[in-house]
């Protein structure tokens, strides 16, 4: 399987300033030491909590935000300075899906415009060429082509989602960061918008990087996900690693945190989260150093790895 | 909170040196020396170029800037041409009235703007309001000299209400009540005239906020608790209005300076507004200089204690 | 996959949120703005067609023998004064008329001039933060400490040749602090919007994303403020005209004829020089300040549609 892109060390740190002359105090650790690799074709999933970092990962990743230390390998480059990014036009092939639909399409521009506005950055076409190529992207992506010259407040929040999806695919990108794209739709809408994207996938053969709090809809998009706490990786595995397999504490308390619809075994799954919450609070210190961050992650088998404490793989 | 203010006031002096150093460049780019329509022209240049370079004019200029602010931080603003008087005394004379003016306008201001404002937001949409709405508009859209100039004409002139210039009707004893009676009497028109136009700002401010407020949940809360109406305003809702108004306190000094040339100008009124004007067209570089320094001081620190108040009063941290 | 509606076949043409559409179709609905407007568009049209036929040296031509005539008097050369003459014999009428357009002209320039700077700075301001906008911040927190009124009075008395444009630039330099800083606290929270990171994701250049994308959704407020601001400038200059620094006294203005009033003799006996030239700017900036209100209004009212 082709790498797509590399990520090593990675860490964001933001400077706290205090005191009276402003000055740097300590640091937010917002994404602290991270590595993985994408492949080709894949769905890599970021699971975390709110303030994990995995947004910020992600930002990082496409270029908007500072990296403090670490390195993004793409085609054999370190694309980490803006610069090198704007050299091999790094953005062509590495495109992003907002979360908020609302705000991530300009209010007053029309649809056209907003799904071209990738086409004119990096591709030369005529007026008549580019109007093809977005009409082409709207059926793509479920949308009436009479949408083109309509404002996104016409449309509805999976609607817009759709346009959002179909302006990152505009310029056959091989990578797509889609941070937390369904979080804000009702779950009828969720599950359209997500086959939309399954279905892009296949046909154009990119590669996802899905970022979501969200361990229900990982399981259906996600070939590898990797758990996030605190600006580290708990552990990294397959889909079937994962959810059949969780070793680390935090990862079992996540996937008993998934509200699960079956009313007759109730007494049960209330059991085996408390059994789960249980276990977290006595295991605590085998998995989290003294000031409670993480390890870093040791392999279990070739595609799963665990934080934990040296010397401890069970 | 005392960082803010200790680094608010630091950053005060390169501001003050710099409006120092600018207005003193300013002044002498003007065209014309305080020599050129005192001496007599027929006087041999010569005897004027000393008189020139004993009055140090010819000195390089940042001297020239240091003399003079060496002079000023001990009070010595120069010799006024026009007056035959030392700057400061000059000013000392003047700056009495304009404050006094400056204080009546702005009492009759918040007299008229606070009860206004407040209860044109609590009364919303009544004929009250509505009244408020239109003279608020009116504040707003017409020019101060415009208006002073109409009730200079009417009140003044036509129907003979009050007296039309200067600050105290000749041959009344000092010191004496009828005096200070006339003396407020002076006052008062020109008072009038710059607190009705001032209070534009401070109603919409105080209207808009109560409205708001009073659309709160908060409030609707109380009312269904059975809190009497008037209460709920009165100790809630138009305290924590008010309070931020005392953040004005900058702003409102530049724009009574500003007034102040106007009004003076219309009233005859000898104040330091008056004296401002006079001096730029004599080219009386001692007095422009000393008046623009002393003015934006003035400024400076009625924005500082405006920023400081503000601090100090946050209506995030109100005090219940 | 697509989705056939009947709304293919009757091309609805979409509306702009917030764009100038939305807040003309608004604005229309008041009757007490539109009557502003038309009060407004008259006064203009009088101003700026009247200029044209009237020769502004003959106008201000001095002719003693014609001092203080009153309204209605044939002049020495057979001409009638519709208003009367002031001091040195000058048509009061031809004064207001060139004067008006004088100010609305003055207004007008300085208004687009502080309206360019400050925009401009302000979105920059506000999109770049760091070093750029602390300078900036700073150079606008100085200004606007400033006695500004006192300082253009200063300015005005030192520049050698003085012209109309050396005035409006001097205004223009001290006037556009508010605008920068108002559109640069807009744009700080416009910036933060997802669609201006996800344009800095799909390549777009900063200058592009600054005036093509965040600008356009600051249209409402620059157009009430520049309204506004208009009314404001005419003010201003017509103040300092009046002061004596303003307009140089060759010029005809509303500022001087108003100014003659200083005399006590001018304003009780003689209203004709001064009244007339009141009366316009009063509802010059009536109007003016009226129709800039209901656009702030409508603007103000669709900005609740998500």
């Amino acid at each position: 399987m082709t790498k797509i892109i590399q990520i090593k060390d990675l860490k964001v740190h933001y400077p706290i300033r205090s005191g009276f002359f402003n000055r740097v105090t300590d640091h937010v650790l917002a994404v602290d030491g991270v590595d993985f690799t994408i492949e080709q074709g894949k769905t890599y999933g970021l699971v975390g909590e709110s303030g994990s970092g995995k947004s910020t990962t992600g930002k990082a990743i496409i270029g908007l935000e500072k990296i403090t230390s670490g390195q993004i390998i793409y085609q054999g480059k370190d694309v980490t300075k803006a610069s090198s990014r704007k050299a091999i036009k790094y953005n062509k092939d590495v495109q992003m899906i907002f979360q908020d639909s609302m705000s991530s399409l300009n209010p007053k521009k029309r649809v056209l415009d907003i799904i071209a506005e990738p086409i004119r950055n990096f591709e030369r076409l005529s007026d008549q060429e580019e109007k093809q190529k977005v009409k082409g992207l709207l059926d793509i992506v479920g949308m009436p082509e009479d949408a083109l010259y309509k404002y996104p407040h016409e449309f509805s929040g999976g609607q817009r989602q759709r346009l959002g999806v179909a302006r990152a695919v505009a310029t056959n990108p091989k990578l797509i960061i889609a941070d937390e794209p369904v979080s804000a739709l009702d779950l009828s809408v969720q599950a359209q918008v997500l086959n939309f994207m399954k279905n892009i996938q296949q046909e154009y053969g990119l590669s996802y990087l899905f970022i979501s709090h969200d361990l229900g809809v990982v399981k259906h998009m996600c070939d590898n996900i990797a758990v996030m706490y605190k600006g580290r990786f708990v552990e990294i595995g397959t889909r079937n690693d994962i959810y059949n397999d969780p070793r680390h504490i935090y990862t079992k308390r996540l996937l008993s945190a998934i509200p699960k619809i079956d009313v007759a075994n109730r007494e049960g799954h209330k059991a085996h989260r408390r059994i789960v919450e249980q276990e977290y609070r006595e295991h605590y210190h085998k998995f989290y150093d003294e000031t409670g961050r993480v390890y870093d992650l040791r392999t279990i088998t070739e595609t799963h790895q665990v934080a934990l404490k040296k010397g401890d793989a069970e | 909170m005392w960082k803010t203010i200790l680094r608010r006031v630091l950053l005060m002096i390169p501001q003050v040196i710099i409006l120092s150093v600018l207005i003193f460049l300013l002044a002498k780019m003007m065209p014309g020396d305080p020599f050129a329509g005192l001496i007599n022209p027929n006087q041999d240049p010569k005897v004027i170029e000393t008189l020139r370079e004993a009055a140090g004019l010819n000195d390089p200029w940042y001297e020239q800037y240091f003399r003079w602010i060496g002079n000023a931080s001990q009070g010595d603003f120069g010799q006024s041409f026009m007056f035959k008087l030392p700057v400061a005394t000059l000013i000392a004379g003047r700056v009495g009235n304009t404050i006094a003016l400056a204080l009546v306008s702005v009492i009759i201001t918040y007299l008229i703007a606070i009860p206004f404002g407040l209860l044109a937001g609590r009364y919303q949409n009544s004929w009250f309001d509505k009244m408020v709405i239109v003279y608020n508009f009116f504040s707003f859209a017409v020019p101060l000299f415009i208006f002073a100039l109409i009730m200079l004409f009417a009140f003044g002139y036509r129907l003979d209400w009050f007296p039309t210039s200067g600050t105290v009707t000749v041959g009344l004893d000092k010191g004496s009540l009828p005096y200070y009676f006339d003396k407020f009497k002076h006052l008062i028109l020109p008072g009038l005239t710059q607190a009705l136009l001032g209070t534009a700002v401070t109603i919409q401010y105080l209207r808009s906020e109560v409205i708001d407020v009073k659309n709160m949940d908060f409030v609707r809360t109380a009312r269904s608790k059975g809190v009497p109406t008037n209460k709920i305003f009165n100790r809630h809702i138009f305290r924590n209005a008010s309070l931020p108004i005392a953040s004005q306190l900058g702003y409102e000094i530049t724009a009574l300076i500003a007034g102040s040339v106007v009004i003076e100008k219309i009233f005859a009124f000898p104040g330091v507004g008056k004296l401002f004007i006079d001096s730029i067209i004599q080219r009386d570089y001692s007095v422009i200089n000393a008046l623009v320094l002393i003015l934006g001081l003035a400024t400076l620190i009625g924005t500082l204690i405006s920023d400081i108040v503000m601090s100090i009063v946050d209506p995030r941290i109100r005090i219940q | 996959m697509t989705e056939k509606t009947k709304d293919t076949i009757t091309l609805q043409e979409s509306i702009p949120p917030m764009g100038f559409r939305m807040i003309a179709r608004e604005f229309v609905k008041e009757k007490m703005a539109i009557f502003s407007l038309v009060v407004l568009a008259i006064i203009l049209l009088s101003v700026f067609i009247g200029s044209f036929f009237i020769d502004q040296s003959q106008v201000m031509h001095v002719s003693i023998l014609d001092k203080y005539a009153e309204p209605g008097t044939v002049t020495v050369d057979g001409n009638q004064f519709l208003l009367g003459a002031d001091e040195g014999g000058r048509d009061i009428f031809g004064q207001l008329i060139i004067g008006a357009r004088n100010s609305i002209l003055i207004g007008f320039a300085i208004t687009i001039i502080t309206s360019v700077i400050g925009v401009g700075l302000g979105i920059i301001s506000g999109y770049y933060g760091g070093l750029i906008d602390n300078i900036i911040m700073r150079i606008v927190d100085f200004i606007m400490i400033l006695p500004i009124m006192l300082i253009i009075i200063v300015f005005v008395s030192v520049i050698r040749e003085y012209n109309i444009w050396a005035f409006i630039w001097i205004m223009s330099a001290f006037y556009w602090v508010a605008k920068a800083r108002l559109f640069r606290s807009k744009t700080l929270s416009e910036a933060r919007r997802d669609y201006v990171s996800a344009s800095k994701t799909m390549g777009s250049s900063d200058f592009k994303i600054m005036f093509r994308e965040i600008m356009p959704n600051l249209s409402s407020l620059i157009i009430t403020n520049l309204t506004i601001n208009f009314a404001a400038n005419i003010g201003i200059e017509t103040t300092l005209t009046f002061l004596g620094f303003g307009l140089p006294q060759s010029v005809p203005s509303l500022g001087t004829l108003i100014g003659y009033a200083s005399s006590g003799d001018v304003l009780v006996n003689r209203q004709w020089v001064w009244l007339p030239a009141s009366i316009l700017i009063l509802v010059l900036m009536l109007s003016i300040n009226y129709v800039g209100q209901a656009l702030k209004r409508s603007a103000d009212a669709r900005q609740r549609l998500g």
